[in-house]
């Protein structure tokens, strides 16, 4: 994979996300880009780089999402999305070998499956934090129950997003620079041959 | 051999829990360790992306303008000008009623210089100017986050500096973190609290008094809205408009509008009271551009004030702030 066009897209996909805002936004539901791009890399590169390429998404996640502390002030906290976006994609690349990655609705299933569990583990880390350090949670004064709806539907509606985002990222796979092996195992029938 | 060491440490697994670990541990460090320089690195990559958000948030604008210009149940034709006129009275209603809440806090300042004759002339005239900017980001997996603005020091920005949204509606609060040429503002709902007093949408009554008007203190839900417990002495009625009286606010934005009452409903445990729910007029992730108003400070006898460069000077609540 060349890093070169992963981290241009990254940083894209997080400017669009940020500029576009309520764009793709219904109600609470709102729906983003950036975890598309995760998914499309977890799915076409290389298992070993996945995991270190969803941290450094979840790094540009946080600087782009900056806490609001209890006194009104942002304070940008990395770390929260580091782990949150490294556990999901952890989910996602078991998924790599069963998904039918030229049905759309699979790689749509892809996103939402990495937007629960990134979500997910955003809250047990934010909930985490708040504990050690004494502060508020990003979500006060909502509950965290509250907060687990609001980032499930956001999971869903990223799952929508994914349709158009991986149309377009899929005709741009030649310049991602994946690799493609096919490993050949022998077998009674290769023997046979 | 140390060479091959180093490349399989960055190739294996170790390395993926070194960087788990350490994100741990930064997630994890205080408030006061983060402070000093993690705004500032964000700053940095988001700079040379601004052209970036600013072309995709006037895209949005242009696709999913703000709801506040667009009235479904109003007949097509004329509504610019319409829209237009009805901005025009809503600024000079929120004129009347910050001129009504000013004469009160003057009234209560002069009591107090007399009864301590040293209080200084705070409240008195003072020295507003007005920066543009646009609504250049929002925050990223928040619906209700921090919004940056492309209006920094350069343009006389500081921290504190109330920004206004849609002409007299209040959108919040220019943050600690102020760049040179970008700012983020916390958004009024996520603002640990705002004193204001509700009034009628068709503005206050000139014959009653100003205190006539139920005062109440909105506390965010969390929700994107406000609640607050408010007397039942007060007339009360959905539909009403919060405009801020609040002393630890910026003296210009006294008297704007920041919410409309959508819900009343009585407490059992306090009679007296009722309990309402406010949502913002307008939020400023919606909007395409706002107006930071500078108070460059009490003015004098004769004193003219500073101007910051960049900015500039009008009253507080004029129209120029679009």
């Amino acid at each position: 994979m060349h890093w070169s066009v992963f981290i241009i897209a990254v940083l894209l996909a997080s400017a669009l996300d940020a500029g576009l805002g309520g764009l793709f936004e219904v109600g609470s539901l709102r729906a983003e880009i950036l975890p598309s791009i995760v998914v499309f890399v977890a799915l076409s590169a290389p298992k070993k780089i996945v995991v270190r390429a969803a941290m450094l998404v979840g790094l540009v996640a946080d600087l782009f999402a900056p806490v609001i502390l209890g006194d009104g002030t942002p304070l940008v906290v990395p770390g929260p999305r580091v782990l949150a976006f490294a556990l999901g994609a952890a989910a996602v690349i078991p998924l790599r070998g069963l998904l039918y990655r030229q049905n759309p609705l699979s790689n749509s299933a892809a996103v939402a499956i990495f937007s629960a569990f990134t979500a997910l583990a955003w809250i047990v880390m934010s909930i985490l934090r708040s504990v050690v350090t004494g502060g508020d949670v990003p979500w006060w004064p909502a509950t965290g129950t509250s907060e687990l709806v609001v980032q499930f539907l956001g999971a869903l509606g990223d799952a929508v997003l994914a349709l158009p985002v991986f149309w377009v990222l899929t005709r741009t796979k030649p310049i991602w620079g994946f690799e493609t092996k096919t490993r050949l195992t022998p077998g009674v029938a290769r023997e046979g041959l | 051999m140390h060479v091959s060491r180093m490349q399989q440490f960055l190739t294996g697994k170790r390395l993926d829990w070194t960087l788990v670990c350490l994100a741990f541990l930064v997630a994890l460090l205080p408030v006061r360790v983060l402070r000093p320089w993690t705004n500032d690195v964000a700053r940095l990559v988001l700079i040379p992306l601004v052209p970036v958000t600013h072309l995709s948030s006037s895209l949005r604008d242009r696709i999913r303008p703000s709801l506040s210009s667009f009235e479904p149940s109003r007949p097509g034709f004329a509504s610019t000008e319409v829209l237009a006129l009805e901005a025009e009275v809503e600024r000079l209603r929120t004129l009347y009623e910050a001129s009504r809440l000013d004469a009160s806090r003057l009234e209560e300042s002069l009591v107090a210089l007399r009864a301590t004759s040293t209080r200084a002339g705070r409240g008195a005239l003072i020295d507003v100017a007005a920066a543009t900017g646009s609504i250049v980001a929002t925050s990223n997996g928040e619906n209700d986050g921090i919004v940056r603005i492309n209006a920094g020091t350069r343009h006389g920005v500081v921290p504190g500096s109330a920004v206004f949204i849609d002409g007299d509606v209040f959108a919040g609060l220019v943050s600690e973190d102020v760049g040179s040429f970008i700012s983020s503002v916390t958004p009024s709902t996520r603002l640990p609290s705002i004193g204001c007093r509700i009034y009628p949408a068709t503005g206050s009554d000139p014959t009653q008094p100003i205190g006539s008007a139920p005062g109440a203190v909105l506390k965010p839900t969390g929700r994107g809205t406000w609640t607050a417990d408010v007397a039942s002495a007060g007339e009360l009625a959905v539909g009403m408009v919060a405009r801020v009286a609040d002393d630890r606010m910026p003296r210009s934005a006294l008297g704007a509008r920041v919410g409309r009452v959508v819900a009343i409903a009585p407490i059992e445990q306090v009679p007296l009271a009722r309990r309402i729910e406010v949502e913002p007029i307008l939020k400023a992730k919606d909007a395409a551009s706002a107006v930071v108003v500078l108070e460059m400070g009490v003015l004098g006898a004769g004193e003219g004030g500073r101007e910051p460069a960049g900015a500039r000077t009008s009253t507080p609540l004029d129209g120029g702030r679009r």
